[in-house]
């Protein structure tokens, strides 16, 4: 850890070559994200007659891992949002080379506050539950009702497309799973043919869909507020019911601290906009596909040796298997089985 | 000998939760022992039944593939029909998971055109696949 931290202080040298004694300590890497490795980290340096000290987290890419994004998509997000009343960190330097330290990374700042752990039997929320579910929903709202084009965002994926995101995203997880698929799992195709055969209605407006929007995703001050909604590597333009539907899955629900219809009220009354409640149901099975492709690229990952995360591992055990079984409950509803 | 991949599995496992893990400072170290000694365990509890399971699987993939046949098109017909008399070349669970991939892509073709008529019996052969995904499911369902 500590050569890291050496080279993560001459990488700060580097960049800011004003800079006078650069000092890089408390290096930590954080449990958690596994599609990138997060380390949260102190610096230190002269600025001419002051010195500046500043908590900071380095993300960089994972060798492999659950599904791999654009380099600079989450930096480039991060920027664009910023002052849109969607609480994000600021962010300093995305570094694409990967002389400096492996593989590519950029820096950010530490937020105040922790996350809650969306697994944990115990309240994650400290008793702030039902306070963080309606912030949480009425952020999603103020991000569904921002134009990606005005904040210049139409770079992300399907950024240019007006309708048809369903199928666009349908698509795209299928393509993902035909990759790293070694024993192919007839029940993910057969979910796959019935979204196919019942398309849902066409969204409202485009929106920027963060793609894991979820308990556990953001941090949470000790006064019951929202610090910071992180982890937007899979972010895209798309329909907004997509991350909706992410975060009620039983895997990690939101509702579990606010009922559902309450929480989408919260996004009604944030975005301006009515939710189509019948469309819900085609984007819950669709979230069921979209994770289980999801465990099924972590467990390959960890099989091929490219990552040895134990975190990718289990998802790929337990949470694979969790959502295979929702998929077929969902199948079940839908008379698949008689 | 009475020494078995179960046991010792299980016994690693034991180890990195009571020995090594109180030893480890580092949050994120610690996390990861306690997670792979959780894998371990999942593991060791799959690898007795992990044979006996897949030939159960590929039995029962077969039959439904042996029936399909005669409710598809001429040359996926043959296929399906070969596939339902067919055997396990082998126990190896390497093999077995090869046979495994190939059947269930037969089962996906016969959905396919299952789904694509609608009259009673491709529905109800429809429903008896789906059945059994969900039986399988069930019978490789991760013990810890």
């Amino acid at each position: 850890m500590s050569e890291l931290a050496g080279r993560i202080a001459a990488y700060f040298a580097h960049r800011m070559p004003e800079a006078r004694d650069v000092v890089v300590g408390e290096l930590a890497r954080i449990y958690g994200g596994s599609s990138q490795e997060t380390f949260r980290f102190r610096a230190s340096w002269s600025d001419g007659a002051s010195k500046v000290e500043r908590p900071l987290i380095l993300r960089r890419d994972a060798p492999a891992g659950l599904v791999v994004a654009e380099r600079d998509l989450e930096f480039n997000v991060y920027r664009a949002l910023a002052g849109q009343r969607i609480p994000i960190p600021g962010v300093h330097f995305l570094e694409l080379d990967p002389h400096h330290l492996d593989r590519p990374f950029f820096i950010m700042d530490l937020c105040p506050g922790k996350p809650g752990n969306p697994f944990s039997p115990d309240d994650p929320y400290d008793g702030h539950g039902e306070a963080i579910a309606r912030e949480f929903w009425a952020i999603l709202g103020h991000l569904a009702a921002i134009d990606h084009g005005a904040v210049e965002l139409t770079g992300l994926r399907n950024g240019e497309a007006t309708s048809g995101f369903w199928s666009l995203e349908l698509d795209r997880w299928e393509a993902i799973l035909d990759e790293d698929e070694a024993i192919i799992e007839p029940l993910i195709r057969g979910a796959m043919r019935w979204l196919r055969r019942h398309p849902p209605p066409e969204p409202m407006k485009p929106a920027i869909v963060h793609g894991d929007y979820r308990s556990g995703n953001f941090l949470f001050t000790p006064d019951g507020r929202i610090s910071a909604v992180l982890d937007w590597e899979m972010c895209h333009i798309g329909d907004p019911l997509e991350d909706v539907v992410w975060a009620i899955d039983p895997f990690w629900p939101i509702t579990r601290h606010l009922p559902l219809e309450q929480g989408l009220a919260c996004w009604e009354q944030a975005s301006g906009m009515t939710l189509d409640r019948k469309a819900l149901d085609w984007w819950r099975l669709f979230a069921a596909v979209k994770a289980c492709v999801i465990w099924n690229t972590a467990e390959a990952s960890f099989i091929s040796g490219e990552n040895r995360d134990m975190t990718i591992a289990l998802s790929g055990v337990r949470a694979g298997h969790f959502h295979r079984k929702l998929i077929l409950k969902l199948m079940r509803e839908r008379g698949a089985m008689g | 000998m009475n020494f078995n991949l179960p046991s010792a599995v299980k016994g690693v496992s034991e180890l990195l939760k009571t020995r090594v893990l109180p030893e480890v400072g580092d949050n994120y170290t610690a996390n990861m022992a306690r997670m792979g000694a959780a894998l371990l365990n999942i593991s060791a509890n799959w690898v007795d039944a992990a044979a006996e399971l897949r030939v159960a699987e590929n039995a029962a993939i077969r039959v439904l593939l042996g029936e399909g046949a005669c409710l598809v098109e001429d040359a996926l017909a043959a296929r399906l029909a070969d596939a339902g008399k067919s055997s396990d070349p082998g126990l190896k669970i390497s093999v077995l998971d090869a046979e495994n991939h190939r059947l269930r892509l037969l089962l996906i073709a016969l959905q396919e055109h299952l789904e694509a008529r609608d009259a009673e019996a491709p529905r109800a052969l429809g429903q008896r696949i789906w059945c059994l995904l969900e039986q399988i499911e069930l019978d490789r369902a991760p013990r810890e």
